[in-house]
């Protein structure tokens, strides 16, 4: 019926579209067709590709070429079509019209392919998304969710994998994330049955960004050490796992750790995603400053970070030159900052680092000093400084952060001469571990090089093609011969 | 009222008055009757249907799990306690939007804190930690375990010890004695590699026992390799890092062997 309708209006005039309008719908619809023999095709490869060219299309999405778009993909009067159509503005009907007009030039798809009609959901989402109208981007991702779960094609995980993440979006911009918990545990129950791996690799993302939403480290951990772990297929979500990693980990005191994950997401992430990587920079400045490290000066002036990580160059700092009240007072300055960042817990933690540093500093520059200097030095404000540091410089001692004694009796503490490092094994370990970080970086870029398909085919030589076919060609054989063996 | 309630109610109420009796075994025995009756709640976590009476047995149950949680305390069984505990959590968490907030729940949360510093679970402290709210961190039971883990990571261990006397709560000595053995045990580790010698009058101190005896049985017990001699407990210094003569030739062979084998990949 409708499809009749469409027919009619073919012969209408075309050329009274807005300059913008066209060439934006011209992409949209070489999109489209690049889904259908992506989709025909079963090349997962092309509809990787057209979820990149839709990113960039992003800013140019209005509501009159979307509609436009929607008419010329989906059957009008169907089901989806008229969910999505509500979802966008009505005001500009007269453009609406026009470029209605326009689509229908083209011949009409009869059946609307699955791929289509999921790309139709993914493009509304974003738009609603872009426009702030987060409700309704709530129950177009919901409904998006619930046609998906029907679905089992390959072809549309690539396009499954982004409507997850935007339905995850829209539901943390109106801060119902917990909400969606269930919902993406189950979707990630069935990419997993799916074998998607895309899929589980963003979904596992989202619930660890869920999660840590709420600091739920026990859940994300325990659910994160259980997930089943492949090779990542997205940069950008494997950067994110990262980040997610690094955190828990920075939690749960495994520093070394964290500090590796960190350091890796930072560095792995696309110089565009500014936000994420002084993220990123802000967890591993505290991480290394725990672990004793002193980050350096370069990495607090990276280009458009300097700003965001200016209190954490002055905690730096502070942590640097072993005073407590100068760390005391950086923490009350930033406190703000650091409890947005949610970092207010490990800085409170970084205390016990910024009087090691201090103790350090005294242990190298005094031979002999008295227990009570010390206190005086380390500014600790108790009722019994000098019992407070004697145990201390005693931690500090047999955590092998000084290499003293003490002397109760006389109450002070005697430094022992540094013996020489390379009289011991340290700068071997220290060449080793450099080696294998170049040797992994090296091994781990070969990997993720891109090599165009069949590359490796075309330098075969023509003699050798031959001896493949000719082999092939015997399997053909030898296979119909059995399966004729059979009857 | 719904007959099922008002069994667990009255139960409820014999189990509170054997726990003001402080007769625990009767406790125990009725605890786990309670529990029991408590499954057939349909209303209570993990399913948390929305039965018409959802808030009263919500709130009964919470009341139940935080006097066993005291009671395990009292009774002195850690894994009771992290038990009850867990159970106790949810009403916490995700019943929070439901029920009024309990008077319990901080000096229970600050418990619980004590008792995972107690085990030296230090990840799982923090991890906890991070589930509190800025307003939660200013509770006295909550501040107390927060700033005794920090006194115990610094070493400042006396301060550790003089919060004894500032518990928030009762039941929170139970935790602090074991804490102060914990640091005993610390100070012990840090003094051996600390001190050359200690005069035993000073050891007695530091370590916090009242009399010598203690002392030399502690000493007896749990550092035989210490040397009471002439009035003075001389620690038996860890072997010092000598610098290494040694070559650890197999791990350099294999060093090596890898260096050898990633090179050839490369080129």
């Amino acid at each position: 019926m409708t499809q009749d309708v469409e027919m009619k209006e073919q012969p209408a005039p075309s050329n009274s579209v807005t300059s913008v309008g066209p060439s934006t719908l011209q992409h949209l619809k070489e999109i489209a067709s690049l889904i259908e023999t992506g989709a025909y095709a079963r090349e997962v490869r092309r509809i990787v590709r057209v979820v990149r060219l839709t990113i960039a299309l992003r800013k140019k999405l209005k509501a009159s070429v979307l509609s436009a778009f929607l008419n010329y993909a989906l059957v009008s009067g169907s089901e989806v079509h008229s969910r999505l159509s509500s979802y966008l503005p009505k005001e500009d009907e007269q453009d609406m019209e026009v470029d209605t007009a326009t689509s229908t030039t083209q011949a009409p798809v009869k059946h609307p392919l699955p791929e289509l009609e999921i790309y139709c959901y993914l493009l509304v989402l974003i738009f609603l998304i872009d426009q702030k109208r987060y409700n309704e981007a709530k129950a177009c991702s919901s409904a998006s969710i619930a046609r998906l779960k029907n679905l089992n094609r390959r072809t549309i995980d690539v396009l499954a994998a982004r409507l997850y993440f935007y339905y995850s979006l829209s539901y943390e911009l109106t801060g119902d994330l917990a909400e969606i918990r269930g919902n993406l545990l189950s979707l990630h129950r069935i990419a997993t049955l799916r074998h998607d791996e895309l899929g589980q690799e963003t979904l596992l993302n989202l619930l660890l960004r869920n999660y840590l939403h709420y600091n739920l480290f026990d859940q994300a951990e325990k659910l994160r050490s259980k997930a089943p772990r492949f090779e990542a297929h997205s940069n950008q979500q494997f950067c994110r796992y990262l980040f997610y990693l690094g955190k828990i980990r920075t939690i749960q005191l495994e520093y070394t750790d964290a500090k590796e994950s960190l350091l890796q997401a930072a560095r792995k992430a696309p110089a565009a995603a500014l936000g994420f990587r002084v993220q990123c920079n802000k967890w591993a400045v505290i991480v290394r400053l725990l672990l004793g490290e002193i980050p350096e000066r370069t990495v607090f002036m990276q280009k458009g970070m300097e700003k965001a990580l200016r209190p954490y160059f002055e905690l730096t700092n502070a942590v640097r030159i072993g005073d407590l009240e100068l760390f005391k007072a950086v923490a009350e300055k930033f406190s703000g900052t650091f409890s947005s960042d949610g970092t207010h817990n490990l800085i409170v933690r970084l205390r016990h680092n910024v009087i090691r540093t201090g103790l350090r500093n005294i242990s190298i520059s005094y031979s002999r000093i008295s227990l009570a200097d010390v206190a005086k030095k380390l500014r600790l404000d108790s009722p019994n400084p000098i019992a407070d540091a004697e145990s201390i410089v005693a931690k500090a001692i047999r955590d092998g952060a000084i290499d003293a004694t003490l002397d109760h009796a006389k109450g002070w503490m005697v430094s022992k001469e540094t013996g020489d490092i390379y009289s011991t094994n340290e700068p071997q370990i220290a060449f080793n571990s450099r080696i294998a970080f170049c040797l992994n970086m090296h091994n781990e870029a070969v990997r993720a090089l891109r090599f165009p398909p069949n590359s490796h085919k075309e330098k075969e030589s023509a003699e050798k093609r031959r001896e493949r076919q000719q082999q092939e060609q015997e399997l053909a054989k030898h296979i119909a011969e059995e399966d004729d063996d059979e009857f | 009222m719904d007959p099922k309630v008002t069994e667990v109610s009255q139960l409820f109420e014999r189990f509170k008055a054997a726990f003001i009796r402080n007769d625990f075994d009767t406790c125990s025995k009725l605890l786990s009757q309670l529990k029991v009756l408590l499954t057939e709640f349909r209303s209570l976590p993990p399913l948390f249907e929305e039965t018409p009476n959802a808030v009263h047995e919500l709130t009964l149950a919470r009341d139940i799990y935080e006097h066993a949680v005291v009671l395990s305390v009292k009774i002195e069984d850690q894994d009771a306690f992290e038990r009850d505990f867990f159970q106790l959590k949810p009403y916490y968490t995700d019943a929070r939007g439901c029920l009024p907030p309990s008077p319990q729940e901080y000096p229970i949360l600050g418990l619980n804190l004590l008792r995972l510093l107690v085990q030296n679970r230090i990840a799982e402290f923090h991890t906890e930690l991070e589930l509190l709210s800025a307003s939660a961190m200013e509770n006295n039971c909550i501040k107390h375990a927060v700033e005794l883990e920090q006194s115990f990571m610094e070493g400042a261990y006396n301060r550790v010890l003089s919060a004894r006397q500032t518990v928030p709560h009762e039941t929170y000595v139970y935790f602090m004695d074991l804490l102060a053995k914990t640091v005993r045990d610390e100070i012990a580790g840090c003094s051996e590699k600390a001190y050359d010698s200690l005069s035993i009058n000073d050891a007695r101190k530091i370590l916090l026992f009242s009399s010598d005896k203690e002392l030399f049985e502690y000493v007896k017990e749990e550092h035989p390799e210490w040397e009471i001699k002439n009035g003075f407990v001389i620690f038996q210094k860890a072997k010092e890092s000598a610098p290494c003569k040694e070559i650890p030739s197999l791990q350099l062979i294999n060093q090596t062997l890898s260096y050898a084998r990633e090179l050839e990949r490369i080129v």
